[in-house]
């Protein structure tokens, strides 16, 4: 061989063996660039679960503290747990009726149950007399929407500010004759107007202290004279409009 | 040579690097903003002192999370030890939670990438 000829032979080693390093520095990278990322997405699978339950938790809380709350309200009363319940229900019904969203519906669900809340601070004498009340003892009474209001106002939580809402106005009336503020129409906020008829509409029908439980008809026939007085009228069509929903609760949630 | 004494935040892990112990500490979480960045005192400091032939080092880890990027700073990282080494005597700890599956499994990556180190997998 002529020396031009080793020396591109030469040339031509260098540069395989340039190109063979070059070539495993590149998969090397590669690999370990695919073993960053699979061990990357499994991480964050496993955060991702993590932070599902985590807020699954969270969600689960919320919704104890606050169907606890509302049972400690209505306990105060001697009210049985499963008005609560059905409340939470009807007013579901109602919301999604009316043309809320999905979320806030279900939102609403688990803030009417507190409407009573302020109730704890209404004494036991007032709260549990059989009898009616006197005028005096009616406004101790009338008290608790703006206690419940009170004590859940300071929130920051959108569910205890719906509850907040709930508290200070389902005793309003549409015609303007409610308490505390009597406000009227849709002055009253719409959880307000929605947790006022699912209160009544379970109150009458269960027995209290003061009154035996009201026959369904009997109870229709108020809502029938009430609509556009005591209740949104609107409320009281979607009552009508899909009874059956408001009597399998009545059923599955009996006393 | 300086020692380095880096505190954890939130995002970075504690670093503490003691020259005369010839001792290397990482703890905590990695998520920096900008890895190469955080990292860069490290490394520096970590390429002098490999300079020093006949010299021995342990280096503990205890990350307990660190993202893609600092998954490759670690990969460069034990690249140090494995192609600077001039001799020095390397011993690499990783140490993980029990109940710690993804710190578990990256430390047991990194031993089978790096199986010419003395790469220890432990728990806590």
């Amino acid at each position: 061989m002529i020396d031009s000829e080793l020396k591109l032979l030469q040339e031509i080693e260098d540069l395989k063996s340039q190109f063979n390093s070059t070539i495993d520095g590149l998969t090397k990278d590669l690999k370990r660039n695919y073993k960053t990322i699979s061990r990357s997405d499994k991480t964050q699978r496993r955060e991702f679960l993590k932070l599902l339950e985590l807020n699954k938790e969270l969600e689960d809380t919320q919704k104890e503290v606050i169907f606890t709350m509302g049972s400690i309200g209505e306990s105060r009363s001697k009210e049985t747990g499963n008005h609560v319940k059905r409340v939470a229900q009807y007013s579901k019904i109602l919301a999604l009726h009316y043309g809320l969203e999905e979320d806030e519906a279900e939102m609403l669900k688990q803030a009417s149950p507190m409407h009573d809340i302020g109730k704890v601070a209404v004494p036991d004498s007032i709260l549990n007399k059989p009898a009616r009340f006197t005028p005096e003892e009616f406004k101790e009474m009338q008290k608790h929407a703006e206690l419940g209001y009170d004590m859940l106002k300071h929130s920051e939580r959108f569910l205890l500010k719906m509850a907040a809402i709930v508290a200070y106005e389902h005793h309003e009336k549409w015609d303007g004759t409610g308490y505390p503020r009597g406000l009227k129409e849709e002055e009253i906020h719409i959880y307000g107007r929605i947790t006022a008829l699912a209160d009544v509409f379970d109150a009458l029908g269960s027995d209290r202290v003061y009154k035996k439980a009201w026959s369904n008809e009997k109870i229709y026939q108020l809502f029938k004279e009430e609509r556009g007085k005591h209740f949104d009228p609107k409320l009281v069509d979607i009552f009508f409009e899909n009874l059956d929903q408001f009597l399998e609760v009545q059923k599955t949630f009996k006393d | 040579m300086e020692n380095l004494n880096i505190e954890q935040t939130k995002f970075t892990p504690s670093i503490v690097f003691d020259i005369q112990k010839c001792l290397l500490e990482i703890k905590g979480d990695s998520l920096p903003e900008n890895t190469t960045e955080f990292y860069k005192p490290l490394m520096e400091s970590l390429l002098q002192f490999l300079q020093t032939p006949q010299n021995n080092i342990t280096v503990n880890l205890e990350l307990t999370y660190f993202n893609s990027s600092s998954s490759k700073f670690l990969y460069d990282f034990f690249d140090l030890f494995v192609e600077k080494n001039n001799g020095t005597d390397v011993v690499i700890n990783w140490f993980y939670d029990e109940e710690d599956e993804n710190m578990e499994e990256a430390g047991e990556d990194f031993q089978e990438d790096f199986e010419d180190l003395k790469f220890n997998v432990l728990v806590k």
